[in-house]
């Protein structure tokens, strides 16, 4: 414990790394997610087929492989991004397409017949989404995607693979110093205390996700039906990386 | 020199199918492993002895709620210095283990507690004895309302065996990875990879599906 307090400063700033990390990937992969929903649900053949593809393609490989993949192939095609924005980017488009899942999969549990009768009403189809179908959908995508952000924020720990300096990283670096200068491997400290971390992290994130669920499932006088079709989605989804 | 050179790919397939091997090994053992532990540790769960349901609860909450990374190297480097050394192999194995179960109990209460208090009642009047009603009744209900959510953690268990490339398995990813570090050819490497995990993770979500089709049969008339 002496150690984690002697090095605090130093994992401190990989705890904040981290934190950057999570709140990027979480923006970046909902942007990714409303975008490639709105591709899997519009009206061309083509768009649709294609969006289609990409999403099952990202869920389908593993995240290592497509983390990795960015980060070796990003440059080959002329864009070079540090550790940092690579890691965030590959993250983003996987968090993207299983977001993406989510939300469709979400919005199609509401029945045809909200959207006729707001056709009928004179709505558009992006007021019609926004005021009707969507408010609907809610409570079943709210479970599954806390559970989708709480992997995004454990994913954000790959970045260590690529060199981002964030908390596991950090916890590398410790760890490889202090076994050459001082003997003795304090990894089981190191790993166990960044366990600790990212489970207080995701609890909160889970406990704050509680809250939003149950006030979108305040109008429904029996959450059983609903919470039956988010954890039907919640199934087709990796809550953890 | 074209974009794709594919005698190089064609030069690197042993190399590939040799990880794929070790990939496909790692995994059918993890998998194996996870189910027995998840049936076990979904029994205690839901066992009269309460800490040992507290106690399954809190791991399963705790492997939840942290990224497998950490866990991979947690049991790789953390855990010799608490006097359990164990191979690559070997660490690689335990810790996909260790991941999946947790998922595997999850999903087996889930299964368990979507069989309606009801069925009891109806199997006490048809006479069934408590082991039969768990084992002829309340067992197949479970395990096809538990089937989607496992076949995920089981494709899950492939996918993030690749994670495993970390501590230096040599496994597919870690193949493709090793060689693009020596010969530069990624593109080469990671088309082979991708095609490779897609026919596989495709193929066995594919036999899963089929399973679950089957499975439903019975109920498939309502």
């Amino acid at each position: 414990m002496d150690l984690l307090y002697e090095y605090r400063v130093f994992l401190l700033a990989g705890l904040l790394e981290t934190l950057k990390m999570s709140l990027v990937v979480a923006l970046g992969g909902t942007l990714c997610a409303i975008v490639l929903t709105f591709g899997v649900t519009s009206k061309p053949t083509l768009l649709r087929r294609v969006s289609f593809g990409l999403m099952e393609l990202l869920r389908d490989l593993p995240l290592m492989v497509t983390v990795l993949l960015v980060y070796f192939m990003l440059p080959a095609a002329g864009v070079s991004l540090n550790p940092f924005w690579s890691c965030c980017a590959a993250i983003s488009v996987w968090g993207g397409a299983n977001g993406a899942q989510i939300l469709r999969a979400g919005l199609a549990s509401v029945g045809n017949g909200q959207r006729e009768t707001a056709a009928a009403f004179g709505f558009g189809p992006l007021k019609a989404l926004l005021l009707i179908t969507l408010p609907q959908a809610m409570p079943v995508i709210i479970p599954p995607y806390v559970g989708l952000l709480t992997a995004l924020v454990q994913a954000t720990s790959l970045g260590s693979v690529v060199g981002a300096q964030e908390l596991l990283r950090s916890g590398q670096v410790l760890i490889e110093q202090t076994t050459i200068m001082r003997g003795g491997s304090p990894a089981y400290l190191v790993y166990g205390s960044i366990l600790v971390v990212y489970f207080t992290l995701c609890t909160l994130i889970s406990a704050i996700g509680g809250r939003i669920e149950r006030h979108f499932l305040r109008p429904y006088a029996s959450g059983a039906e609903v919470g039956a079709k988010a954890h039907a989605i919640e199934a087709t989804i990796p809550t953890s990386a | 020199m074209t974009f794709l050179d594919w005698g190089y790919i064609l030069d690197a397939l042993p190399d590939l199918f040799r990880g794929l091997g070790m990939t496909l090994m790692v995994s059918a053992l993890a998998i194996l492993f996870s189910l027995t532990l998840g049936l076990i540790g979904c029994a205690l769960r839901r066992s009269r002895f309460k800490p040992a349901g507290y106690a399954v609860a809190a791991y399963v909450e705790f492997i939840r709620g942290t990224p497998y990374l950490v866990q991979i190297f947690f049991v790789f480097y953390g855990l010799p210095s608490l006097g359990l050394t164990l191979s690559i192999f070997w660490s690689g194995v335990l810790a996909l283990t260790l991941w999946a179960s947790a998922f595997h109990i999850e999903s087996f209460r889930a299964g368990l507690s979507s069989v309606s208090k009801d069925i009891h009642n109806a199997s006490s009047s048809l006479g069934l004895r408590p082991w039969h009603h768990g084992l002829f009744v309340v067992l197949p209900i479970a395990l096809r309302s538990a089937l989607p959510s496992t076949l995920n953690t089981v494709v899950g268990t492939i996918k993030n065996s690749a994670y495993l490339q970390a501590i230096g398995l040599v496994e597919l990813t870690f193949v493709a990875v090793d060689r693009i570090a020596q010969e530069f050819r990624s593109v080469e490497m990671f088309l082979s990879i991708c095609v490779i995990y897609l026919v596989v993770i495709l193929g066995i979500s594919a036999l899963g599906h089929r399973l679950e089709k089957r499975l439903n049969r019975p109920y498939a008339a309502r």
